[in-house]
């Protein structure tokens, strides 16, 4: 296993990545939490299922699982493998259904975006997730939920999300848009053109099954009510569903990754930079490219131009769903739960007093100590504690101190792990 | 498409190859899958295993629901209270 | 050189101890100030298990004082100040083979020797306890004990009137004269009428001559889980041996299964001599878990959310340094507890005080103390100027 680069992550960066490490001739090993390689962007359906993504996101995936073929034996994937962390001696523990203890010659993190969702009352609730949950969902059923579908927050997924329910036959009940994008059209003419194409066919679905799209509107709270789903949005609008998918945007999913002195450690699309698809694919080709460079001693190649002009189309994409829906933090009612672990609430934080430190926000507030490690609660704490004191010691962006585990880590699967690092320094 | 049945706090439940837990279960009409040490519901919320929401029982473990393959014959519980004989 | 006193009394170190003396000095009514690097808690004391233990204490002064300390902390508990964060439990110690039997037998000696507020309520196999297994062969059940998490007595101690929080801010250098001591914190200076060196890891970069060396421990941190908790800390006689006698080969995995008020479990530990508190490894993890497991197997179904390493001030023969700096009579020291800060926390506080105050020692404690001195290092001890 020494001479194996682990890349974790089967998705747009982590196999673009392989393939790149595979042809300068390196053994890899590809693992993934997922039964089937795609990542969240391209989940694969189950057997037997027919696709529901679009030409553009077939060709763009059949050609990276091309490049992956052409390197054959050696590429080796191990799906339903979760990536446990590696330690300050180069270790690492897989768990799953390769549950192992290994010491791979370098190790290349792939590992997506988190999604971020911004807090309300009833966020909790049973039928409310993220929009990329449902998402996920819909790619590998190619089946819509029973019952009335709503999805709000704010950003471009809302719309894919909408048009994939539409393609499935079953429209959403209306996409809540935080933001106003497009009120300003003129600047989204600066969009490259394929963002365009994307949105537009989205769009067009959307009007044709007369999906409602109220920009400017933000979902306020939730609550159950007779079985079913009643949401309270601004404008003073209700509407009732059945299951209310929520996004509020994407971050890097690099919670619980502190650097590794033993071993080359590379981050690698939405895991290193959350920038999108068309990212994640050219950086996982660039810095694969790069990491093999420096094992092998060659010179590393330039940086891939196509991230400057991703990223620059993300800035203005941030621009045009801009919104002041982080305001509205400060008005959430005190019983508003902000971590989802250990259900602590905005009174829990402004329990601690005004300007509360990382420190305290953990020991005393016991904010991001659940299992999600802070995923969801961090950058809201961090914000909610800043609103009050925007001193040099605001804990922010997060709140403070790395985590590890990467993930929470079964004992039993920590005991049942083969160990390979035996006799094995560096 | 092949089919097979978990069961749920006892009940049959029937997935399709490849599908996790909580697809199935969510399939069956089941969303919430218990009560956390904390008190909340446990449910989806991420599908991806990050935010641990989805948390239940499983041949001595307690995992990610999300992220657990169905399996003919998996007997599934919720985290506290059932158990998963 | 005469100065304003900003201050009677400086504490440098916002964790346990520091804050347990600031406490008691304000009690006094003196003007104290709390200088530290960081805040409250933020090294040793906030990475603790929070044990209030006489039994892993070193035969001696360190196991009396530390006895004398747990009655002490009670006593501020029932009185209210500590009541959020004392809470009386029973604890555990269990062994398996000669070695760690054997440790049993000097641990039971040691208690019934200073016959004090720990008592042996049980001796044999692990049937006294529900849920034990294959790795207990034998049992020691102790009432008296109990467990504060750091953070939350610290919390209550520097709440008092009369305590005047500086952090973050780094104490750069120290000047200290017959009436004083002048405190260097870059942007600007001090003047109190004694200091407190409460720093732990932090000593030697004022006192470099102190013999103060950090010494990490790896803990393991697990969810909330479904059921099946422990009344009180279940720990093996290893953890004694290697707490007791130098550093050397140990019978087995020194395990240290802690209950949470939370329900979660927090396992240690190793004894490492580096500073880093992110050095955690899995071979560690497995190691201790693996006997957490065969102690306690109730375990395997949980989940380890979070791993650190809590880093002690450890000092070469095993004991804390409190006293008088000699050469330097407004300084007084009180660093070097390793782990045992959160015990011996309530009553070092009081006596440093009462140092400080040019009052007596409590005098059933006077021969113990001086144990503790700083003097016994030899020289006098230059303050450094960083």
């Amino acid at each position: 296993m020494r001479d194996t680069v682990l890349v974790v992550g089967a998705g747009l960066a982590g196999l673009s990545a392989a393939t790149e490490l595979a042809r300068a001739g390196l053994p890899v090993l590809v693992v993934d939490q997922a039964q089937a390689v795609g990542g969240a962007i391209h989940r694969q359906p189950l057997p037997g299922v027919r696709s529901i993504a679009s030409g553009a996101q077939k060709r763009r995936w059949a050609g990276v699982m091309a490049g992956v073929a052409a390197q054959g034996g050696r590429i080796t994937l191990a799906l339903g493998t979760r990536f446990g962390g590696v330690d300050h001696t180069g270790a690492v523990l897989l768990t799953g259904a390769m549950n192992r203890l290994i010491r791979p010659r370098a190790l290349a993190l792939a590992l997506g975006a988190r999604e971020s969702v911004q807090p309300r009352p009833g966020w909790t609730l049973p039928g409310v997730e993220t929009a990329g949950s449902l998402q996920t969902r819909l790619k590998t059923l190619a089946e819509a939920p029973a019952g009335r579908v709503l999805l709000a927050g704010s950003g471009p997924l809302l719309l894919a999300l909408g048009a994939e329910l539409v393609k499935l036959g079953r429209p959403p009940l209306a996409i809540l848009e935080a933001g106003r994008p497009f009120a300003r059209p003129l600047a989204a003419l600066r969009l490259p053109r394929s963002y365009w194409a994307e949105a537009a066919t989205y769009l067009t679905r959307l009007r044709l099954a007369r999906v409602p799209i109220l920009t400017g509107t933000h979902l306020t709270a939730i609550r159950a009510e007779g079985g079913a789903l009643v949401a309270e949005a601004t404008g003073g609008r209700r509407l009732t569903a059945d299951h209310i998918a929520l996004h509020d945007g994407i971050r890097s999913n690099d919670i619980g990754l502190p650097d590794c002195a033993t071993l080359p450690v590379v981050r690698l699309g939405d895991c290193r930079e959350a920038l999108g698809a068309r990212a994640a694919l050219a950086d996982g080709r660039a810095g694969g490219a790069a990491l093999a460079a420096r094992l092998l001693g060659r010179p590393e190649p330039a940086p891939d131009a196509e991230l400057a002009r991703q990223r620059a189309a993300q800035a203005l994409l941030a621009q045009l769903y801009a919104h002041d829906g982080a305001a509205r933090l400060a008005d959430l009612p005190g019983d508003t739960v902000i971590c989802r672990c250990e259900a602590r609430t905005v009174n829990d934080l402004r329990a601690l007093g005004p300007s509360p430190r990382a420190r305290q926000l953990r020991l005393d507030g016991r904010f991001a100590m659940g299992p999600c490690q802070g995923r969801f609660c961090g950058d809201w704490v961090a914000r909610l504690a800043a609103a009050d004191n925007p001193g040099p010691d605001t804990p922010t962006p997060g709140i403070g101190a790395p985590r590890w585990p990467a993930r929470p880590i079964a004992v039993a699967d920590l005991l049942a792990a083969t160990d390979e690092t035996e006799g094995e320094t560096r | 498409m092949t089919t097979g049945t978990i069961f749920w706090a006892g009940q049959p439940v029937p997935f399709r190859v490849g599908e996790t837990v909580a697809s199935a279960l969510m399939r069956a009409g089941i969303a919430a899958f218990g009560t956390a040490p904390t008190g909340q519901a446990r449910a989806v919320f991420c599908g991806i295993g990050l935010c641990q929401g989805c948390l239940i029982r499983a041949e001595g473990r307690i995992t990610e629901a999300c992220l657990l393959p169905a399996r003919d014959g998996l007997r599934l519980s919720p985290e506290i209270g059932g158990d998963d004989a | 050189m005469t100065q304003a006193l900003h201050h009677d009394v400086a504490i440098a170190g916002a964790g346990i101890v520091g804050a347990s003396v600031a406490w008691h000095l304000a009690q006094a009514g003196l003007r104290v100030a709390v200088i530290d690097a960081v805040g409250p808690a933020a090294a040793a004391s906030g990475a603790s298990d929070g044990a209030v233990s006489v039994a892993s204490k070193k035969p001696g002064p360190l196991a009396r004082l530390a006895s004398a300390s747990l009655l002490y902390t009670r006593d501020l508990a029932g009185q209210g100040l500590l009541a959020g964060a004392f809470h009386a439990r029973p604890s555990y110690v269990f062994g398996q083979g000669d070695a760690e039997i054997a440790a049993l037998d000097a641990l039971i000696d040691k208690l019934a020797q200073i016959a004090g507020p720990v008592r042996v309520t049980g001796d044999g196999g692990a049937g006294a306890l529900p849920g034990l297994g294959a790795a207990v062969e034998r049992l020691v059940t102790l009432d008296g004990e109990g467990h504060m998490p750091g953070h939350k007595a610290v919390r209550a101690y520097l709440a008092a009137p009369g305590i005047t929080p500086i952090w973050p801010a780094r104490i750069r250098g120290l000047d200290s004269d017959d009436a004083g001591v002048t405190i260097d914190l870059g942007d600007r200076r001090l003047r109190a009428g004694h200091l407190v060196a409460a720093l732990g890891v932090s000593t030697p970069a004022l006192f470099p001559a102190l013999p103060v060396q950090p010494r990490a421990g790896q803990l393991f941190v697990t969810d909330r889980g479904p059921a099946g908790t422990l009344p009180g800390s279940l720990t093996a006689a290893a953890y004694l041996v290697a707490k007791t006698d130098a550093p050397g080969v140990l019978p087995l995995p020194p395990v240290v299964i802690d209950p949470l008020t939370t329900g979660q479990f927090l396992i240690g530990s190793s004894r490492e001599d580096h500073a880093d508190p992110t050095r955690v490894d899995f071979a560690t993890m497995r190691q201790l878990m693996r006997r957490a497991v065969d102690a306690f197997p109730a375990l395997a179904e949980r989940r380890v959310i979070r791993a650190f390493a809590g880093i002690r001030a450890a000092v070469a023969d095993s004991l804390p340094i409190v006293g008088p700096l000699p050469g330097a009579p407004r300084i007084t020291v009180a660093t070097g507890f390793e782990g045992d800060g959160i015990c011996l926390s309530a009553l070092i506080g009081r006596e440093v005080a009462r140092m400080v105050q040019g009052l007596a020692p409590t005098d059933a404690l006077a021969t113990d103390l001086a144990a503790l001195t700083p003097a016994r290092f030899g020289a006098p001890l230059q303050e450094a100027r960083a």
